[in-house]
């Protein structure tokens, strides 16, 4: 009886390892295992043996079925993880099939850089206000020293309604609203659109501008550079220099144009500047004591500084758009690129 | 404004070049915009004299030409030109010259005679259209000399942008000041100094001014047995170099004191001046005058004319009139210098469409203290290069002589207005180099501003002008110090941004429209003829009929936009705007619209994500994020006849009773307006509404712990029953144990009877308080599907 033991122990292990799917494993197990498997009829004639053979076969007997089932199990294993992997070599993919991609939309090139130059300007404390964009006379021209035969008048080319209104040619007005409505101190930026007659590769009839303002008990024209140097810095690099050269605007004085040094040629003379190596990005200046007369502030209790900017002008600085009326067809084509 | 350096350095004397010039000028606040060397093109072109002229042994039209050139060999150059002659002085360009047509000049063999250079016409130097012949140069210039130095081109213009605060500046005397206050070297004003006959000007002309308000100050000389020809070279390349056209000796003398001293100046035939008087007066009503343009122009009686006794014959300060010009036969000439207010100059101009180097000034504000000055130095110019006799004395007629400006300025208040600490001596320096006369007075200085200056009436303005001569960059770079104002609460800027974003999110792109439409677009998306959007404010002088009112509605610009972007073979739209509309309703109101459009295609086209369609439910789903993201859950929804879209697709959503938008495909007729191929599908809210309806406030809801239980439930009901009947019965029956109900399946046709519907919804189960078991869901279930059959007929389907 040991030696059947020893041979089936044997010939169950030899053919264990020609096992390749789990039914020849289940069958082999029957052989074996099975109701009348070859180690359960061994198992049956152990009650036929003497009582001094037992426990010495029945010791054997137990190796070789714990030795099986062991055997039993690991080939069971193994047959599953051949059968996983062949599975997942099955299901490998092509991966350079294209992903499905999320829809994503993307802001209008203009709104995105007025949303950064709003957000350079709110961190530095100032307030988003707008204003109407159909004006009157006074808002847009005579509150701001512009009175109606003023020379200025000619640079603006402005459309008119039927109704006598206008269409604001600048953010300034939002200016003389905002100081109507509330006290010094006065810190705001005025995002809005502004039109005036002209059209072609560089001009559009509507167009965005940021206005700034601060007003305050002593607020200086050394602080107006600090801010616009401050902005500048943030929106164009850290590298960037600037320069203000004096100019004139009727609501402004002491009035400046303000310079960076050219975002192509990093201020050392290209195409782009005309050679100069500067850019103009915005105009700016005090407020003219008119201003604050204007809007009842006593001139001598307070100072104030004053700002716009083209938002396209300082777009293209980045996108190079050669007609910028392209901005407004909402070509997707165009939309998508930015 | 051009002017050129070597005639600026008549007025000052000064080391900087051009460059140095031209960026000094710039930071001073006179913008320069070009800076140009007219002469440069001509280098190495010089003047020669054409010493022996041969015949060429192979050409018959070719001679060949001895010329020096100032060198100690003559040259050999073949020429053909018809007028070359023995002794003529001609340009020669050098060999290696580059001319201004491009052509670089070398050593050729023409027919066999080697030419060492090339005799120019006058083309082919670019300086005028004359092919005939040679160049002819003045035997007065010596040979050898560079061209640009003969013809005066030997300089540089600078283009100048004069802004309309700085009237003094239209002048090179002007600019010479602006110098001054940078380099602090003197002026050198031009010596004036000539003979006057015995003849007194009162025995031939008199100055009467009707009209002081508009004609402050009027001034003339009469200069008698003028000879009218051509201005010498010197005085025609002055001209030319700024860009002012030559036309004779007089009018070119008026040109140049006004370039010089800014002061325009008028010459008029003293004999064609009825009277041989000057009255300067209101034209009256119906009045004509034809201009030197030969323009009739008609007058009103707010113009300001110079008039003889019987006519207007000049258009005061604007132009001059054609009957009283000086021509070749003028021998008497009656010298206008006068000051006219600006606003009358400007309205005049205005009114007449005109604007000329007189009238530019003017309207600016000219200097009435210079009137005598320039009077003087015409006159002066007549006598020495017109000839003739200048007669005793100026009639000088200043009615509105005014006081000096004095401002006191206040060291102090300077340094605070501009955060600096420049010294009073500095500051009082800079003022006198402008030509301010400063005495100090009290605690601060007075300062008094000459006549040329009539921007500076205050404190502010000798503020700015210290800032500016002190330099813009020597001025300190700080940061604010104030207080930052608390900024007031903004909804609707929040509402803007959620929404954008979550547009955005869901693959819409932003698109920016023109505020203008087409007043007749309403037409095309089919508006009633009652509707208030088809009120539209118009604009008086619009670029273009198709741009001549301001929107009411964004559709059309969308739709505009799906139009164009279909032309161009682009169907995956998907745009929204956020913008204003013009609404005519008493004040003046600019409601802002969000409005999206949706057409053509959906998907990337590719394996894994096909193009689909869009449809009705694209456009709710938009909606509904718009609404979710703005916390607004308390709305309904219902069908509208409005035109533009398509009746049976489309709703307004309410909140509050009250509409805050629409959504739906468009109407068919509106894409065929529109030439769109295929379905659009729109929504358009009001952000105003939105913004009123928003709730941002959030709460925290308890998480249940306990598990949720899901029963489906199909339905069969009539296709009379919208899908959200049974949703909200569900709701209803089943109180707050009803955490959620989803319908996941929607189905009409085989098994099920016509008129009917199949709708599936997935119930969720949920107590906050306990675990919910079987029993208990059950009987829930089995009550919501009793109310389901009671209230709306709905059968069980198995
Ligand atoms: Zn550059």
């Amino acid at each position: 009886m040991k030696t059947e033991l020893h041979a089936i122990q044997a010939e169950a292990l030899a053919a264990l390892k020609d096992v390749k799917t789990p039914d020849m494993l289940e069958s082999l197990r029957i052989t074996y295992f099975g109701r009348r498997g070859k180690l359960t009829d061994v198992m049956k004639g152990m009650g036929k043996l003497s009582k001094a053979e037992r426990p010495e076969v029945g010791k054997l007997a137990n190796e070789v079925r714990t030795t099986l089932t062991a055997a039993f199990e690991e080939t069971t294993h193994t047959l599953h993880r051949q059968q996983q992997e062949q599975q997942l070599e099955r299901e490998a993919v092509d991966i350079t099939l294209p992903g499905r991609k999320p829809a994503y939309g993307k802001a209008h090139p203009v709104m995105q850089i007025l949303e950064r130059i709003e957000a350079i300007f709110r961190q530095m404390g100032f307030e988003i206000v707008t204003g109407p964009d159909v004006e009157t006379e006074y808002y847009n021209f005579d509150a701001l020293n512009t009175p109606a035969d003023h020379p200025a008048r000619d640079l603006h080319d402005t459309f008119y309604l039927t109704d006598g209104h206008l269409l604001r040619t600048h953010t300034s007005p939002v200016q003389i609203r905002a100081m109507e409505n509330q006290q010094p101190p006065v810190r705001i930026i005025v995002p809005g659109k502004c039109y005036r007659v002209d059209y072609d590769v560089s001009h559009t009839p509507m167009f965005h501008q940021v206005e700034g303002l601060l007003v305050d008990t002593h607020a200086t024209f050394s602080e107006l550079k600090g801010i616009l140097t401050a902005f500048a810095r943030q929106m164009f690099g850290d590298q960037t220099q600037m320069r203000f050269r004096p100019h004139f605007f009727p609501f402004t004085e002491p009035s400046a144009e303000v310079d960076i040094s050219c975002t192509v040629c990093q201020g050392n003379g290209c195409r782009s500047c005309g050679g100069s190596g500067w850019i103009e990005i915005l105009g700016a200046g005090a407020v003219d004591p008119a201003v604050f007369e204007a809007v009842n502030y006593d001139p001598g209790e307070v100072t104030g500084f004053a700002f716009g900017m083209g938002v396209e002008r300082i777009a293209n600085l980045q996108f190079r758009i050669p007609d910028i009326r392209t901005f407004y067809e909402n070509d997707l084509r165009f939309l998508r690129q930015f | 404004m051009n002017v050129t350096l070597n005639w600026l350095k008549n007025y000052i004397d000064f080391e900087l070049s051009a460059s140095e010039l031209a960026d000094r000028l710039t930071m001073l606040g006179i913008e320069v915009e070009s800076v140009k060397h007219p002469g440069a093109e001509l280098e190495g072109v010089v003047v020669g004299c054409v010493n022996t002229i041969k015949p060429h042994p192979n050409a018959d039209k070719l001679v060949l030409c001895q010329v020096d050139i100032g060198k100690t060999e003559e040259l050999q150059i073949v020429c053909g030109a018809p007028n070359v002659r023995e002794g003529m002085h001609a340009p020669v360009a050098t060999i290696g010259a580059t001319l201004p047509i491009g052509l670089t000049i070398k050593r050729a063999k023409l027919r066999g005679e080697t030419s060492h250079g090339m005799l120019c016409s006058e083309k082919e130097l670019a300086l005028s259209e004359d092919a005939a012949g040679l160049m002819e140069l003045s035997t007065d210039i010596p040979v050898g000399t560079s061209l640009p130095t003969a013809l005066g081109l030997d300089d540089t213009v600078f283009e100048l942008e004069i802004t309309p605060n700085r009237p003094d500046c239209l002048s090179l005397i002007g600019v010479a000041r602006e110098i001054r206050a940078e380099t602090g070297n003197p002026l050198k004003l031009p010596h004036v100094d000539f003979n006057e006959d015995e003849t007194d000007i009162r025995e031939i002309t008199s100055v009467t001014i009707e009209a002081p308000d508009l004609c402050p100050r009027y001034a003339a000389r009469v200069i008698r047995g003028v000879k009218v020809g051509q201005s010498p070279a010197w005085l025609q390349q002055r001209l030319e170099s700024v860009g002012i056209g030559v036309i004779n000796n007089i009018v070119d003398i008026t040109n140049f004191v006004l370039m010089e001293y800014g002061q325009p100046l008028h010459a008029f035939d003293c004999h064609k001046l009825a009277e041989n008087r000057i009255i300067v007066r209101r034209a009256t009503a119906g009045e004509n005058i034809t201009t030197l343009d030969e323009m009739d122009r008609e007058l009103t009686s707010d113009m300001l004319v110079i008039a003889d006794a019987e006519k207007p014959v000049a258009l005061a300060g604007v132009m001059g009139g054609y009957d009283s010009e000086i021509t070749e036969t003028t021998s008497d000439v009656l010298l206008e210098s006068a000051y006219f207010n600006p606003s009358s100059i400007r309205a005049t101009a205005k009114a007449l469409g005109m604007s000329t180097e007189a009238s530019y000034r003017f309207e600016r504000g000219a200097d009435p203290g210079i009137v005598l000055a320039a009077l003087n130095r015409a006159a002066q110019l007549i006598t020495e290069l017109a000839g003739g006799s200048t007669c005793k004395g100026i009639v000088d007629v200043y009615p509105g002589q005014q006081p000096l400006t004095e401002i006191q300025l206040r060291p102090e208040r300077v340094n605070f207005v501009l955060g600096t600490e420049i010294e009073t001596v500095t500051m009082v320096e800079i003022l006198k180099r402008l030509g301010f006369d400063v005495e100090t007075s009290g605690r601060g200085q007075r300062v008094t501003v000459p006549t040329f200056r009539s921007d500076i009436t205050r404190e502010i303005d000798l503020i700015e002008e210290i800032a500016r001569v002190y330099g813009y960059d020597n001025i300190p770079t700080t940061l604010p110090k104030g207080d930052i104002p608390v900024p007031a609460p903004n909804p609707s800027a929040a509402v803007r941004k959620c929404i954008k974003h979550s547009l955005l999110a869901a693959g819409m792109m932003e698109a920016i429209n023109y505020s203008f439409c087409d007043p007749n677009c309403f037409d095309k998306i089919r508006l009633t003829a009652d509707d208030p959007r088809r009120e539209v404010l118009k604009l008086q002088n619009p670029l273009s009929p198709e741009m001549s009112g301001l929107r009411t509605t964004l559709l059309p610009s969308l739709l505009e936009n799906a139009q164009h972007n279909r032309n161009h073979q682009i169907d995956t739209i998907a745009l929204f705007e956020i913008g204003n509309v013009f609404i005519r309703k008493g004040a003046e109101k600019e409601p802002e619209r969000v409005t999206g459009i949706l057409a053509g295609q959906v998907g990337e086209g590719v394996y894994s994500n096909p193009y689909r369609e869009p449809d009705f439910y694209d456009i709710k789903g938009l909606v509904e994020r718009i609404l979710e993201v703005c916390g607004i859950v308390d709305y309904t929804l219902e069908k509208t006849d409005a035109p533009t879209f398509h009746p049976g697709r489309n709703a307004a959503v309410l909140s509050n009773n009250k509409r805050i938008g629409i959504f739906g495909e468009a109407h068919p007729e509106v894409l065929e307006n529109y030439d769109l191929p295929y379905k659009a599908y729109l929504f358009d809210f009001d952000m105003e509404a939105l913004t009123d309806a928003a709730i941002f406030a959030k709460c925290f809801e308890p998480i249940s712990v306990y598990p949720k239980v899901e029963r489906d439930l199909a339905i069969v009901v009539d296709q009379a029953v919208l899908s959200d009947m049974p949703t909200e019965l569900i709701y209803k029956t089943g109180g707050e144990l009803v955490e959620s109900v989803r319908l996941f399946d929607v189905y009409e046709g085989e098994q099920v009877p016509e008129g009917k519907k199949s709708l599936a919804y997935a119930i969720t189960y949920h107590s906050a308080t306990e675990t919910l078991t079987d029993k208990a869901v059950n009987a829930l279930h089995s009550k919501v599907v009793k109310h389901l059959n009671q209230e709306l007929g709905a059968e069980l389907r198995m």
